[in-house]
């Protein structure tokens, strides 16, 4: 079946390689408070800051740890390989499966991010938009493996 | 939608897996269609219909609710 906007069916494993990897050092990093591994480099910042956590001048070189950034590049690009990747015999009833589960994580993201805002607030909420950044593409996942994987069964328990 | 796949599977003796290799889809599919789960692409049910030698309102009717 012609399916536009997806990967070959070979980058799953390199999808679930990048995500796990950056799942495990993003839930690290965020129990040591980011100070963890120290990658400093010289950024080219689009947009300067100068508050409390650090200040740097916007279109200026400045340096920077870029470990969360690795992570949660990681993370997207993972988690996209993972989501997009055609599963080894896609047809159109999986394509209908992977377009109700994408609908499905959409609503429970923002279920979630809606009750955040209704219940969490200040510093807590930051590490609320962390999470956020991800949790649609985790949802899917979850949910789209989890439905392949039922009606695999029922047809194991015929 | 409700079809006659299983029956016609029966008849052939054919199994869903067999039947899924057949017209190149996964063992979901065809097991989500017998039990009216899913309704097929055009595409899909006129290679069914193939299969079974058939037309494809002899394979596949409409319903009351359609």
């Amino acid at each position: 079946m012609k399916s536009r906007f997806l990967f070959s069916h070979k980058y799953k494993p390199l999808g679930w390689f990048l995500f796990l990897i950056g799942l495990l050092f993003g839930i690290f990093l965020m129990i040591n408070d980011f100070d963890y591994f120290n990658l400093e480099i010289k950024v080219f910042p689009l947009i300067g800051e100068s508050g409390v956590f650090s200040v740097n001048q916007s279109l200026e070189w400045s340096t920077n740890n870029i470990t969360d950034e690795l992570v949660a590049i990681f993370i997207i690009i993972g988690g996209l390989l993972v989501s997009f990747s055609k599963t080894k015999d896609e047809d159109e009833y999986i394509s209908k499966i992977r377009m109700e589960s994408l609908i499905w994580a959409t609503y429970a993201n923002y279920g979630v991010l809606i009750l955040a805002i209704l219940l969490v607030f200040d510093v807590s909420f930051f590490s609320v938009l962390i999470y956020n950044m991800f949790t649609v593409l985790l949802f899917f996942i979850v949910r789209f493996h989890y439905v392949l994987y039922k009606s695999k069964k029922v047809i194991e328990d015929e | 939608m409700n079809n006659t796949i299983k029956v016609e599977r029966a008849i052939h003796n054919i199994t869903q897996a067999k039947l899924a290799e057949m017209i190149g889809v996964s063992r979901q599919t065809i097991n989500a269609m017998e039990l009216n789960k899913y309704v097929p692409s055009t595409v899909l049910a006129l290679k069914i219909s193939k299969i079974f030698k058939k037309n494809v309102n002899e394979i596949f009717f409409l319903e009351k609710e359609d």
